[in-house]
């Protein structure tokens, strides 16, 4: 390699590095093609996913001859096509705490590669690259911002310094549930890639104790200043508490993944199926709290669009009770795309509006379920 | 009082409604009270336990005393876990 810095040592330190990428997606894609180019000598790759259409215009590696392909089976097809020289081991497994260990164990890791999509796997990975001393390369993107940093270096802090609670799993917004601009990632992804690089030659300028926020909408970049590691953190404090890995899902309230159904926080009896809205359209009050954008493009006869924004911080309340108080029945079904969004809307108003006469149902799985189970001309996205 | 310039991203910009506004408040202050004004003024409730905040770009913590001048730029920042 030519670039000052790197050198024919440079080069030879990659050749024998391994690194541990997690997530195939929009993040580990490009991220793991620059490595692969790089000649990095050992990539593992970890996801559980298979190759959907709706992941194409971000997770570069797949193509539409790849849908339903394992993820990581077809990223490992693309990448030994770039680079035939190095070893590509590819992890079709959703990581839990014993995975990770056993990964962990195998092999001695350079740096470990964050381009998971979820909060719980983020605690994990950065747990266990605490626990086992390795770097961790920490990228995340939603709809048009991205954070990059590095955790667990050269005395810099751990995600569990910046945040030692997981944020409300209600609060948590998803890829699949906000949709993302492909580039976004595409650019945290690559910028991964180069810590990477850094890390494993020894270069200085890491993102270690700075925290970068690229903002797509202006395209600009951020750096917020962090300190070294929390004396008093959980994990990589003076005293810890965590010293072997925990149940992630259960810390978070939330599950390693960012699929349908990934919150539920409503009483069972609140819950309503796709079939039983069927047969109460326009019987019912059914309330669809996607985002106008969304509500737009398809949506079902005798529904109103009361979008949830609205609902938490504009008039969205007063229209529901508007609607309710123009007809008798009280019951109001609760409909999103995914079902994640009529839970907060509903948890919502439980917490706000207790003295309500509402009926809430959540309509369980929303209109991507009632494409699945009852009309599947029904448009998803 | 000083007047400081407020930033908010992702979790906090959909809260707030805004990527950016303006908020008049005490110049010497602890992180922790900032904090609570912000999320109080703002509506940034559900989201007050995973918050980091920075002034001029750097790194506040909670127990830290802050004295603020106008025009400082104070930025809210939940974590992203997407990808
Ligand atoms: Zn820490």
């Amino acid at each position: 390699m030519l670039v000052t810095g790197i050198g024919l040592s440079g080069q030879i330190k990659l050749k024998s590095s391994k690194v541990l990428i997690v997530g195939s997606g929009g993040l580990g894609c490009p991220s793991a093609v620059y490595l692969a180019a790089a000649g990095v000598g050992e990539i593992t790759l970890v996801d559980y996913d298979e190759v959907e259409l709706s992941n194409l215009h971000r997770q570069i590696l797949h193509t539409e001859d790849d849908l339903g392909e394992p993820k990581v089976q077809s990223a490992y097809d693309k990448l030994h096509c770039i680079n035939r020289n190095i070893r590509i081991i590819p992890v079709n497994q959703l990581l839990d705490s014993n995975r990770m260990k056993l990964i962990m164990s195998k092999t001695k890791y350079d740096v470990v590669i964050d381009g998971s999509d979820n909060v719980a796997t983020r605690y994990l990975l950065n747990d266990s690259c605490v626990l086992n001393g390795v770097p961790l390369v920490s990228g995340s993107a939603l709809q048009t911002e991205a954070q990059l940093t590095v955790f667990n270096h050269q005395n810099g802090p751990c995600y569990r310094c910046l945040f030692p609670v997981p944020p409300p799993p209600e609060t948590v917004t998803s890829c699949g549930d906000g949709g993302v601009l492909g580039p976004v990632p595409g650019v945290i992804g690559v910028l991964q890639a180069l810590e990477a690089i850094k890390i494993i030659v020894g270069l200085n300028g890491l993102l270690s104790q700075r925290l970068l926020l690229f903002d797509g909408i202006n395209s600009t970049f951020r750096n917020v200043k962090l300190r070294s590691r929390n004396p008093n953190c959980a994990v990589c404090g003076d005293n810890p508490t965590i010293t072997d890995l925990i149940d992630y899902e259960q810390f978070c309230r939330a599950s390693a993944h960012d699929k349908v159904g990934n919150i539920d926080i409503v009483d069972e009896s609140s819950n309503v199926s796709v079939q039983e809205l069927f047969k109460q359209l326009g019987k019912k009050i059914v309330i669809d709290v996607r985002p106008k954008v969304q509500f737009e493009m398809c949506h079902l006869t005798h529904t109103v669009n009361i979008p949830f924004d609205d609902i938490i911080k504009a008039d969205g309340v007063l229209k529901i009770q508007q609607l309710i108080n123009n007809i008798t029945v009280q019951e109001v079904y609760v409909i999103c795309r995914r079902g994640n969004d009529s839970q907060r809307t509903i948890r919502f108003l439980h917490d706000t509006h207790q003295d309500s006469m509402m009926d809430l149902k959540n309509v369980r799985g929303g209109l991507h379920a009632y494409s699945q189970y009852v009309d599947a001309d029904f448009p998803v996205f | 009082m000083v007047k400081v310039k407020l930033l908010f991203f992702a979790r906090a910009r959909e809260l707030a409604g805004r990527s950016e506004d303006f908020i008049t408040i005490p110049e010497k202050i602890t992180c922790v009270e900032l904090l609570e004004i912000i999320v109080k003024e703002r509506s940034l409730q559900e989201i007050q336990n995973s918050i980091i905040l920075s002034i001029n770009e750097q790194l506040y913590h909670t127990d830290d005393i802050v004295n603020l001048r106008e025009g400082d730029e104070i930025a809210v920042i939940p974590p992203l876990s997407g990808g």
